[in-house]
């Protein structure tokens, strides 16, 4: 049995719960997430030779920084950073909490997600910062929790970073 | 070259020996190309021989390098020192390292002692809920025979729990490490649930700031309890339902600490990978087989039931026993204690009771004292012989029923005797007596002196009684003294004679006394006879009683019924009811044909019907509306108005006297035309204006029909002068209405007319006022007079024009008085109250009481302040100096101000400059230029604003200083160089 801790981070309302809800396992409400600031669902990742279990701490979405709860964070092996395609200032809000993360815990592997790609009419990210941020290294994926594009691919990109 | 081969290869050293070893030349090629290097390395060997700069090197990189060291070997390295350091540091000051360490052991020495104290008390609730019990006996049998504590026997036997999970959970990340479960718990997915656990923790850690390593302790949901342990790197979290001792947590503890001491290094190394700690759920499955149910083990319910049965069998039986020995002994003292019982023998064999003895037959059936004592009658064998027994309440019992003694008769119990009391007959008594006799023989004592004989009383009362039913005789007192009957009462001398009633009740009349008083009695049959004595009823009026009333029946004149009727009164106070309704009057008849009769005389009115039915009276007919009511009439006719049903039809009445009423009423004659009748006639005399002789005439016309000649021809037609007259009297009745006019005289002769009097020149004109009157102008000849009117109007009006009062006054004329108010300067006032008091020798009040002087004080506070003014000047001049622009500014703005106030208030404010100079110089001189100076501030004055017309000007020149001068100055008093204001109000 292999498990990894991951923390998903972003900012307000960027889909962060819905990107999980339908792809992942989850015993508890989403109450936790208001009530206890944090909400834990599982991702089985198989591979060829093992099955990894990606433990998601789904953190409640803060676009107020001070209040994110960092301490959530500590033993994770991977962050998935959650961004809102429509709301550019929610890429902000996902770099910072990387950067208090990785401040506090040093440096994970970590992917960042442009969430409601189905929102094309809206989207606010262009391809050339898209291009930006994968030239300075970022696994970028572009996902839609409403038709499930690329959360599958996201997750096994992740377990298979967190598992070597 | 040698030398650098010498020096390349150490082995051409030799090859070239003969080349010289110190050539200069190669020194200086050396130092040329290795100079920098030779320098560099003489620093570093200085460096390294010397101690001092070593040490001070390799710390400066000490921190660095242990940072960069291998942990694993840096430790195995540093450890040995570092622990003999910690032993010399506790040896040489042992406080030094408890400072150190006090931060980390309190709260683990906190927590040992708070988890001691709990497991004490635990121990001791336990303790005490089975000290008691069977169980807790056997317990402690338990304990001293296993050499164990007894709380750990009580813990082992009486606490129910189980451990269903147990879950090590890796502190760093929250990762599960391991899960095991007790065969048949199930939970959801543990991986889940091992970090939420976690993630809670923190989350309380972090809400409540909680700075202790420890993390949660329990928490106890229902029947489940999480029990968490905090280790160094892994919690281990067991999931308990049921009711855990607290010794669990050593248990839980100890696992805890033998995984850590087994696996420290994979712990904490752990990276997810469950596979790297395989031993583990070994160890955590001893905490789930930790679990304890209630024993089973079978307690002798059997035996101790039997026992317990056997015991109650035979406990009831002595009871039952004892009890029915009780009950028998309850009953035998009762029997004793009847009077008239004797129990002479009893006995209790084989569960029956035998009792013999001796039972008067009036003493209580021994049989009937049974129900209450609980003995069964059934099994009560009884012997009872009868006796007579000769205590006192059984003797009475027999005497009572042997003598029968009367209702006045009491036997009763005194002292042992039985002593009869009251009254009864001769022959009861001798009976008694007998009894008595017969008793003497061994029996109580029979006393029946106090039975009086009242045999001729009987008789006697028989006859009073009888007497009491008569009517008309009433017993007020009897007695009986001596043998001798004493009476006395009412009687009525209608009723029975008392005397003639005793031979009847054998009561010899000898002994009786007898004293009556005659009275009335009020009973009906005595009242009606006197009442038929008294009132003595016509033929036609019948009395009889009928149910205790009296009650008279026929017809009578209202005479005789008034005298029944004031009869029926007095007997109203306590006599019976003498009804008299049944009589019928008949007077009122009579008195309504007087009536009707009357009617008839009665001029305008005409009967045409009237009947008597029912004691009620009918009358129809008609009247004239001026003739009398023939309601009025029925007064003093002794008729009953409510019995009057009257329906009188108006009609105008021809008589005479009537037409001439209506006549007056329609025709409204005039003072000088006189109706009168003569002979039928109805004849009019006098003046008259030809409308009312055309109205008499049309009257005249309409009486032609049936009705009695209107002769008007005695009348005379006087319209003309009349209207002219009425038109002059118009006028002049418009003339007097007229204020200010008073007429003296007036006549109207000869078709002219004349009117003198008095006008007052304001009051309107007479001559204009005959318009409209239609009196012909040329006719009228008038006189006036001019005179001054005291109209309050007309005074107020003079005053007006002649006091011409300020905007700030005002007259008003209120009930006949002219009241002036306001406010007014103090001259106006004084003016109006001149007036006021002249006007009063007139009559004409006014009233200048509520005149208020006009406020002065700001106007005499800016008076003062103008008046106080100077503009001053230099000697000789005529202009003032610059200096005095502003004096001059602030008095022209005062002198506006004040103008204004006064205006308002009424009076005009004139102010007078005047000019003053020094004494240097000549008179004349000084004369001119104070004047001078004087027309300079005018003209100043003027220039601000300050309209002319209100300064006037004067020169003082020397003779109004305004300090005293010194004769011998030569340069003069600059202060009387000025110019000084007054301010006049007019």
């Amino acid at each position: 049995m292999l498990q990894k801790k991951i923390c998903m981070l972003g900012g307000f309302a960027v889909g962060k719960t819905s990107l999980v809800r339908r792809f992942v396992h989850s015993i508890f409400s989403e109450n936790y997430l208001t009530t206890v600031g944090v909400k834990i669902d599982k991702k089985s990742v198989a591979f060829p030779d093992k099955t990894v279990d990606l433990i998601l701490w789904d953190l409640a979405g803060e676009d107020d920084i001070g209040s994110f709860r960092v301490s959530y964070v500590r033993g994770a092996t991977g962050l998935v950073l959650v961004v809102d395609g429509t709301r550019p200032a929610t890429l902000a809000v996902a770099l910072t909490l990387r950067e208090r993360c990785e401040a506090e815990f040093g440096a994970m592997p970590c992917i960042l997600l442009f969430n409601k790609s189905d929102l094309t009419d809206r989207w606010a990210i262009s391809e050339g910062e898209i291009d930006e941020l994968k030239q300075r290294g970022w696994q970028i994926y572009l996902t839609s929790a409403l038709s499930g594009e690329h959360v599958d691919d996201a997750f096994r990109q992740l377990a298979s970073m967190v598992a070597k | 070259m040698v030398e650098i081969a010498r020096n390349v290869d150490p082995d051409n050293h030799a090859l070239y020996e003969g080349v010289p070893a110190a050539d200069h030349r190669l020194e200086r090629l050396r130092q040329l190309l290795v100079g920098g290097e030779i320098s560099e390395l003489s620093r570093v060997t200085h460096l390294l021989d010397e101690p001092e700069q070593l040490a001070t090197a390799v710390g400066n990189v000490l921190p660095e390098a242990t940072a960069r060291a291998s942990h694993t070997q840096l430790g195995e390295a540093l450890a040995p020192a570092v622990e003999r350091a910690a032993q010399r540091s506790i040896q040489k000051n042992p406080n030094t390292l408890t400072d150190i360490l006090y931060p980390v052991f309190l709260p683990a020495i906190r927590k040992s002692i708070g988890e001691k104290i709990d497991q004490t008390f635990q121990s001791l609730n336990e303790s005490l809920r089975h000290i008691f019990t069977w169980h807790g006996l056997k317990w402690r049998f338990e304990a001293w025979r296993t050499g164990t504590s007894f709380s750990a026997v009580v813990l082992k036997h009486s606490l129910i729990y189980r451990v269903e999970h147990v879950f090590l959970i890796s502190r760093a990340s929250g990762l599960l490490i391991a899960h095991v479960t007790s065969q048949d718990a199930t939970s959801e997915d543990p991986q889940l649930i091992s970090s939420m656990l976690s993630a809670i923790q923190d989350f309380v850690k972090d809400s409540f700031k909680e700075k202790e390593n420890s993390g949660l302790d329990t928490i106890r949901f229902g029947e489940l309890r999480l029990w968490s342990e905090v280790g160094q790197f892994a919690t281990l979290v067991a999931v308990i339902r049921g009711n855990p001792p607290e010794e669990l947590h050593e248990v839980i503890r100890d696992v805890l600490l033998r995984i850590h001491q087994e696996s420290s290094r994979a712990l904490e190394r752990f990276d997810g990978d469950s596979s790297q700690l395989p031993g583990v759920e070994t160890q955590l499955q001893t905490c789930v087989e930790l679990q304890h149910m209630d024993s089973k083990e079978g307690f002798p319910w059997l035996v101790v039931t039997v026992a317990l049965l056997a015991l109650i069998v035979a406990g009831g039986w002595f009871f039952l026993s004892w009890q029915s020995a009780h009950r028998w002994q309850t009953y035998l003292s009762r029997l004793a204690a009847q009077p008239g019982i004797v129990v002479s023998d009893q006995k209790i064999r084989g569960g029956d009771f035998y009792v013999a003895g001796l039972r008067d037959p009036l003493a209580t059936d021994p049989q009937s004292l049974l129900p209450g004592t609980e003995v069964d009658p059934a099994r009560v064998h009884s012997n009872w012989q009868f006796y007579q027994s000769f205590e006192p309440q059984f003797v009475l019992k027999r005497l009572s029923a042997s003598l029968a003694p009367p209702d006045s008769v009491r036997l009763s119990v005194v002292d042992g005797r039985i002593v009869a009391e009251g009254e009864a007959t001769t022959t009861w008594i001798n009976r008694a007596r007998a009894a008595a006799q017969q008793l003497s023989a061994g029996g109580p004592v029979f006393d029946i002196s106090g039975v009086r004989d009242v045999s001729a009383e009987e008789r006697w009362q028989a006859y009073v009684s009888r007497l009491e039913t008569l009517p008309g005789i009433i017993v007020a007192d009897q007695n009986v003294r001596d043998g001798q009957f004493y009476i006395s009462g009412l009687r009525d001398p209608l009723a029975a004679d008392p005397q003639s009633l005793l031979a009847g009740d054998q009561v010899d009349p000898a002994r009786v006394h007898a004293s009556w008083q005659y009275y009335q009695s009020l009973e009906p049959q005595f009242v009606l006879k006197r009442l038929t004595a008294s009132l003595a009823p016509p033929d036609s009026v019948r009395l009889s009683v009928v149910n205790d009333r009296i009650v008279a029946a026929g017809e009578a004149t209202t005479a005789w019924i008034n005298r029944a009727r004031a009869a029926a009164q007095q007997l109203s106070a306590g006599g019976p009811v003498f009804d008299i309704s049944g009589v019928r009057d008949v007077s009122p008849e009579e008195h309504w044909q007087a009536y009707v009769s009357r009617l008839e005389m009665q001029p305008g009115i005409i009967v045409a019907q009237q009947n008597v039915r029912d004691g009620q009276f009918y009358i129809t007919g008609l009247r004239d509306p001026l003739a009398v009511d023939p309601q009025s009439l029925l007064s003093g006719t002794q008729v009953d108005p409510a019995r009057v049903h009257a329906s009188w039809q108006f009609y105008q009445s021809l008589e005479p006297a009537f037409v001439l009423k209506r006549l007056t009423a329609s025709l409204y004659p005039m003072d000088k035309v006189r109706l009168s009748i003569v002979n039928g006639r109805i004849v009019a005399e006098g003046e008259a204006p030809d409308t009312w002789i055309d109205r008499a005439r049309a009257a005249a016309r309409q009486l032609s029909e049936g009705g009695p000649e209107f002769d008007i021809s005695k009348v005379r037609d006087v319209s003309p002068d009349a209207r002219a007259a009425e038109h002059w009297q118009y006028y002049v009745s418009r003339l007097e209405a007229q204020p200010g006019i008073v007429v003296a005289q007036q006549t109207a002769r000869g078709g002219q007319f004349y009117i003198s009097g008095l006008r007052d020149p304001l009051a309107a004109d007479p001559q204009a006022l005959l318009s409209g009157t239609q009196v012909d102008p040329a006719r009228v000849h008038s006189q006036w007079q001019f005179y001054q009117s005291l109209d309050p109007k007309f005074v107020v009006k003079r005053l007006t024009a002649s006091l011409s009062p300020p905007k700030s006054v005002r007259l008003s004329i209120i009930q006949g008085r002219i009241v002036v108010v306001g406010e007014a300067p103090a001259g106006w006032i004084s003016r109006a109250q001149a007036t006021a008091d002249q006007l009063s020798a007139d009559g004409v009040v006014l009233d200048v009481s509520q005149l208020r002087e006009l406020n002065l004080a700001e106007l005499n506070q800016l008076r003062e302040a103008i008046q106080t003014t100077d503009i001053y000047f230099s000697s000789g001049r005529v202009v003032p100096g610059p200096e005095q622009t502003p004096v001059l500014d602030r008095l022209a703005d005062q002198l506006k101000e004040f103008a204004e106030n006064a205006r308002k208030a009424g009076v005009t404010a004139r102010f007078m400059l005047t000019g003053h100079s020094d004494i240097t110089g000549r008179e004349t001189a000084n004369a001119s230029i104070s004047a001078a100076r004087a027309e300079t501030v005018r003209a100043l004055l003027n220039k601000r604003g300050v309209a002319p017309e209100l300064l006037q000007v004067r020169g003082a020149g020397t003779f109004e200083p305004a300090v005293p001068e010194n004769e011998n100055s030569l340069t003069g008093n600059s202060t009387n160089r000025r110019v000084s204001v007054t301010v006049n109000l007019e």
